[in-house]
């Protein structure tokens, strides 16, 4: 498979007009060979022996491919993968190779041709039965939105579930990987019976908790209001210790706070999070961020601000266990001065002693105020929704707990619920009732259960007997488009059967493209596809960048510096993700994401880019100019760093990202045996200066230039993008080591930037012969060639992309003409993004997949 | 010994109940059952270092004096600077080297500790994980004491798809979850009623054994109206729901056994990351007083994950001996000082925990000798090779373990590292002829 797949897509330009004038007319070249066993044995046999089996036969099979057992029956599923293989190697020429024995091109045509109507009609026939599994439990990320919008309040659900697999560029909500066990079901019902405490209250009004604090504005240093630059736990901040509030509910904290700026400085963050102690400073002792304020106001002008919040949220610092028994549990409410302008970085010590943080603004806190449950409509509505006011609650409980049921089994199991299963938790809350004694108490434990069944759980296909096509048509759509459950009016159309009707099926596509749940679906599907969390994995080498992340104090935690400010790094996740949400709601053309005349960037962002004028921390569309040099997906940050080393751009990993999430290919991993680049070459990989040399090296050893043949070329071009994401056209002359930045030579970052300027001096090589097509220099040429000769392979990639996720499943030979169907849609208006969205929510495949299979 | 001569495909295991379940939900169960009984326990532990090890090749002819390896080639063991802290159990420590899982081969650098106590073929034909040795031995003999096993770990929970957080699974798609609190190991552990009367529990238990019923029901009639291929992916559910039931079952069994006395001198539930030698004793300690309690005999401890970056644990090279880069710069760049200082504060925290083991009478010998460990990682020397792991097999003598050399498995006799998981099932009654890729068992250790 290995060889034949990596070629599979490495196309040439007729690529797709070839296939539309085949669809037009699959009949011309048919009578050339004839279908079936007699074609095989006159023609198809003779031409495979000619030129493939001398390499894929009995005496040799490279890259793990025989054809020697093939058939002209069509019939066997392992053949039919690999005639698959054979019609894309032959639709663009990649075998026999290029200095092999070439077939002419009429017998070429003549065998796809045979190849591409044996298939063709397999799957025609095929296509009603080939039943795949559809049971696949709700991903993480699926079953956090959906709790969320059943219960009507947002609370981290996932925190205690195991995490979903990832495999880079894949997507995971498949059955394959959405597997089930005995601890997850354990944590369902943990997550649910911790859930449902805070969704239904109590009768009566609740207790409210209170605590507030002052602090002495007049004074100045450690004793007053006066909070310094967060430098590490322990130091620089004001805590609130809260003793004895709810379990469960909204809270609600107010401060009154300003700022005290020296010159040139006019905003200050200051950042709430609650929890253990930082003090802790340690994986046993947790917390979570309350919210952030940018202070723009005086201590003569104090300002009040209110944060909400839920409680649950927090993690309680749990008390310790003695001989005496537990202590009780306590909650910390820490004040942070979250203001960084990059110098943090420079070892600068002390918060209140160095001259630096002196110069820096400091946050003025006054007061603070901790308020719990905040009673502004009680009941809440997450109750009220649930045990609604009915005069059945007092004259009739039984018949109350089966409409309570019935309501929300209904909108939990995303379709209307039969009378058996409604019995079945009836009992069951009948068998709870004794031993939890009130209504509120059984109903929270009985809704646990619905939150655990199959039926919650799962994304199925039921029978007739239970639910309706169009029921799961609505599921499919609105985890497709929301990651959650089917609203009230998707629901009420799949209840009418209206879903049926292509007209009204796309008025809720575009309805729920047009929700802003839909950025949740952009976010997961192109962190997956574009596989971003890479990203984070990388270790950026502060010595070489010291400016890059924030400060990392000793003793931090490395890495978890969401937890203290956002970092570039979270930004350039927002700007993919909102790249990609923004082409959606432009409804423009796939070709951006190769290059565009539009960035997604925020201040931090533009700087680190070099684009001017754009200001504050808000994300939005900027247009921007050819100079810039960022255009698309290729030249962002977050796809440069995840495929770099965190010192040295890696042409290797960029290669791979270019063909696996833009061109679309299956790059394998490198065979056990081929040693690592850097052991082949020389152990000099880390220094990163002479990398195309080391892979012309890694090229002489016949093993890897199998592959790195085709793989190289496309990295290359992406050189002179650093290690972060910049535009880096020079690099130190070969064999010199580049010293980090150090406060006492250089004084400040012009400093160190003069260092860096005389010492990279040499010319970036970034000139490379793209396999089947021109010499490119540099990202620039590489995206005009993308964009002129692999459109049509990028769009086809994207079409694949989406309707892989949107049905959850891998597609297979028997997808293919139909993609080939959405492709050819899709053209027709340039490859606008939305509209390719549209049509495949009204396709077949999406809309039929797949037929209830007969029950064996 | 003969060894009974049928083979227990993986898949059979998973699909044939005995469900593993690591950690009870709510209730913990009984006590020193097996105390009774006249054989002393057999014990099996699996842990986990990242970033492999410092391994320059030889010095002078000899070994490297900061190398991991104690001596360089296959010979009786000698002591270097970095294993000095093993010399006192030269009779109880066998090196290997040479050994590896191919299933890791395709993972790459850091994802390959995914497999390292399971041997799955996770980037090819399985897709997903597969059991590991310690849950293995767990669903054969997890039933005599009150936990069939223990999973801990440094940084807690799963991690995800090459990333991994856990030694442990129970089977594909089924990681579980790694305790890296020590308070929480502790009161799981030891104070599982979380103090509720027995009575309480026992109650509650009823109540949930009959609640699982009418769930089973449930699901039972949603399986009738499903698809085939849907019904038989569900089966996973069923499982599932099958487990929690035993496990119930199992909980209130042991409700009758009482708790075990702890002995809490010098145990510091408060270790943070901001000591990591107090926290790794501590998480040695809770290892050690599991197994010397009898509240299980199976355990893993993924010391280190190969993704660690963010845990001071994992980076203690900067807290412990003030070493500048991230821990994992020095498998990168290989400093010698610093790789010796790195190498012999992780033997004196595994040393620890094997010598409060040897340090323990059980019956005429002790405790180590009932308990097979193994200490590695999976990758040789600093790079991001996935091949040839450092290993370390430590104790089991009383379970046929022969000790006190070092096995080089390079080259022509290469052998799968599964073989040793094959050896350590038998050793601990639980007989197997194949475990993932195993060609067969580890004869050179224990015949």
């Amino acid at each position: 498979m290995t060889g034949m797949k990596m070629r599979r897509h490495e196309k040439r330009v007729i690529g797709i007009c070839l296939l539309a004038f085949l669809w037009c007319a699959p009949g011309v070249f048919a009578d050339e060979i004839p279908q079936g066993e007699a074609g095989y044995a006159a023609k198809v046999k003779p031409f495979l022996e000619t030129y493939c089996i001398s390499c894929h036969g009995p005496d040799k099979s490279k890259g793990g491919i025989t054809l020697h057992t093939l058939d002209g029956a069509f019939e066997l599923e392992q053949d039919l993968e690999r005639w698959e293989d054979i019609l894309e190697v032959l639709r663009y020429k990649e075998m026999p190779p290029e200095d092999e024995k070439q077939p002419s091109g009429e017998d070429r045509e003549a065998i796809k041709n045979w190849v591409d109507l044996g298939l063709r009609e397999y799957v025609r026939k095929a296509r009603e039965v080939a039943p795949v599994p559809m049971a696949r439990r709700l991903t993480n990320f699926e079953y956090q939105n959906t709790m969320r919008d059943l219960l009507g309040l947002e609370l981290d659900f996932t925190k205690n579930l195991p995490e979903d697999p990832k495999k880079p560029y894949y997507f995971n909500n498949t059955a394959e990987f959405m597997l089930l066990g005995p601890e997850q079901i354990d944590r369902y019902l943990e997550n649910a019976r911790r859930a449902m405490a805070s969704v239904i209250v109590d009768p009566g009004e609740p207790k409210v908790f209170r605590k507030s604090q002052k602090w002495d504005v007049t004074q100045k240093g450690k004793g007053g209001a006066e909070i310094p630059v967060y430098q590490g736990p322990g130091v620089g901040r004001k805590t609130v210790s809260l003793n004895g509030w709810p379990a469960t509910g909204e809270y609600r904290i107010r401060i009154k706070a300003a700022g005290r700026f020296p010159e040139g400085v006019d905003e200050v963050p200051l950042r709430l999070v609650m929890g253990s102690d930082l003090r802790h400073d340690s994986g046993t002792g947790q917390y979570e961020p309350v919210g952030t304020v940018h202070l723009r106001n005086r201590p003569d002008d104090l300002q009040e601000f209110e944060l909400r919040g839920r409680i649950e949220n927090h993690p309680i610092q749990v008390g310790k266990i003695t001989k005496k028994g537990q202590a009780p549990p306590s909650m910390i409410i820490t004040a942070q001065n979250l203001f960084d302008n990059g110098e943090l970085n420079d070892h600068r010590k002390s918060a209140f002693d160095s001259s630096w943080s002196q110069s820096a603004p400091r946050v003025v806190l006054a007061s603070l105020e901790f308020e719990a449950p905040v009673t502004d409509v009680w009941p809440p509505a997450h109750h009220t929704r649930i045990l609604f006011e009915s005069p059945l609650r007092q004259s009739d409980r039984k018949a109350y707990v089966r409409e309570v049921l019935e309501r929300f089994m209904t909108r939990a199991f995303r379709r209307t619920v039969s009378d058996s299963e409604v019995d079945r938790f009836a009992r069951l809350y009948e068998l709870l009732e004794p031993g939890f004694g009130s209504l509120e108490a059984t109903m929270r434990e009985t809704l646990s259960m619905v939150l655990i069944a199959p039926q919650f759980l799962y994304h199925t296909v039921a029978g007739e007997g239970l639910t309706s096509p169009q029921f799961e048509l609505a599921s499919r759509l609105s985890y497709f488009l929301w990651g959650s459950l089917p609203d009230g009016q998707l629901l009420n159309a799949a209840f009418k059967g209206q879903l049926d009707d292509p007209k009204v099926l796309e008025v809720h596509v575009r309805r729920l493209l047009k929700d802003e749940r839909s950025n949740d679906f952009v976010d997961n599907f192109t962190t997956q596809w574009m596989s971003l969390e890479k990203m984070k994995a990388i270790n950026i080498n502060q010595n070489l960048f010291p400016r890059f992340l924030y400060y990392v104090h000793v003793g931090e935690r490395r890495g978890q510096e969401i937890l203290f400010r956002p970092t570039i790094r979270d930004y350039m996740h927002q700007e993919t993700v909102g790249f990609i949400a923004e082409l959606i709601r432009r409804n423009a053309s796939v070709s951006n994401i190769i290059d565009s005349d539009f960035a997604y960037l925020n201040e931090p962002l533009a700087d680190h880019y070099g684009v001017e004028g754009v200001q504050g921390l808000k994300m939005r569309a900027v247009p921007i100019k050819p100079e810039h040099r960022i255009g698309g997906l290729p030249t962002q940050g977050s796809i440069l760093i995840g495929n770099g080393t965190g010192s040295a751009p890696h042409p290797i990993y960029r290669a791979v990202w270019l063909r696996e999430a833009i061109l679309g290919d299956e790059v394998k991993p490198p065979p056990a045996e081929v040693p690592a680049l850097a052991d082949s070459a020389g152990d000099s990989a880390d220094q990163a200066l002479t990398i195309k040399d080391l892979l012309a090296k890694h090229r002489d050893v016949e093993s890897c230039n199998d592959c790195h043949v085709r793989l190289d070329p496309w990295g290359i071009p992406f050189e002179r993008y650093s290690a972060i994401g910049k535009y880096q056209p020079r690099v130190p002359k070969e064999g010199s080591r580049i010293r980090g930045f150090n406060l006492k030579e250089d004084k400040d970052m012009q400093g160190y930037q003069a260092y860096l300027d005389k010492v990279y001096t040499n010319g970036v090589d970034a000139k490379s012969r793209v396999p089947h097509g021109p010499e490119v220099d540099g990202m620039q040429e590489l995206k005009k060639y993308l964009l002129k000769a692999r459109l049509d392979d990028v769009a086809e990639n994207v079409v694949r992309r989406l309707l892989t996720y949107s049905i959850g499943r891998a597609l297979t030979y028997r997808d293919r003409f139909a993609v080939e169907e959405l492709v050819k849609e899709a053209k027709k208006t340039d490859y606008a993004m939305g509209d390719i969205i549209v049509s495949i929510c009204l396709s077949d495949t999406f809309r039929k997949t797949p037929t209830h299979p007969e029950k064996k | 010994m003969k060894k009974k001569s049928w083979y227990l495909s993986r898949r059979e295991v998973l699909r044939g109940g005995g469900m593993s379940l690591a950690l009870p939900l709510l209730n913990g169960m009984s006590w020193g059952r097996e105390a009774a009984a006249n054989s002393a326990p057999k014990r099996l532990v699996v842990t986990y270092i990242g970033y492999g090890v410092y391994d320059p090749g030889r010095k002078n002819d000899g070994v490297h004096p900061h190398s991991w390896y104690p001596r360089h080639d296959s010979g009786a063991l000698t002591f270097n600077k970095a294993s000095k802290a093993f010399e006192s159990l030269k009779g109880s420590v066998t090196y290997l080297r040479g050994l590896d899982h191919a299933g890791g081969y395709g993972l790459g650098g850091h994802s390959s500790g995914d497999v390292f106590a399971t041997g799955a073929d996770m980037s090819g034909s399985e897709k997903t994980n597969n059991v590991s040795v310690d849950q293995m031995a767990a669903k054969t003999n997890g039933q005599h004491t009150r936990y069939d096993s223990l999973v801990m770990g440094t940084e807690g929970g799963t991690g995800s798809y090459g990333m991994a957080k856990t030694l442990s699974h129970r089977g594909p798609g089924q990681p579980v979850p790694a305790m890296h609190r020590p308070q929480e190991i502790f009161n799981r552990l030891f104070r599982p009623y979380a103090g509720q009367s027995v009575n309480d529990v026992r109650a509650e238990l009823k109540r949930e054994a009959s609640v699982l019923d009418l769930m089973m029901d449930n699901y039972k009639s949603l399986h009738g109206k499903l698809g085939a291929e849907d019904r038989q992916k569900m089966n996973e559910y069923l499982d599932s729901v099958r487990a929690l039931e035993k496990r119930v079952e199992r909980t209130s069994q042991w409700t009758h056994e009482e708790l075990p006395k702890i002995d809490t001198k010098g145990l510091n539930l408060e270790a943070s990351y901001q000591d990591p030698t107090e926290y790794l004793r501590c998480m040695y300690d809770l290892l050690y007083l599991a197994l010397q309690t009898d509240s299980t005999r199976f355990a893993s401890f993924m010391t280190e994950s190969e993704h660690s970056t963010g845990n001071p644990v994992g980076n203690f090279a900067n807290q412990i001996f003030g070493y500048t880069g991230a821990t994992h710069d020095i498998a990168h760049k290989r400093p010698e000082e610093a790789s010796l200082k790195w190498e012999r504060w992780r033997a004196e925290q595994h040393a620890y925990f094997l010598k409060r083991l040897r340090d323990s009478k059980e019956g005429e010998s002790n405790m180590l000798d009932n308990t097979v460990v193994v200490w590695g990682s999976a990758h040789p020397h600093g790079s991001h090779s996935t091949k040839n792991y450092p290993v370390q097999v430590a104790g089991g003598n009383g379970l046929g373990f022969k000790h006190g050399h070092l096995h080089n498995f390079e080259g022509s006799r290469k052998r799968p590292l599964s073989n040793l998981f094959v050896s350590m099932l038998n050793a601990v009654d639980v007989p197997v002829e194949k475990f993932a890729d195993s060609t067969g068992e580890l004869t050179e250790i224990r015949s």
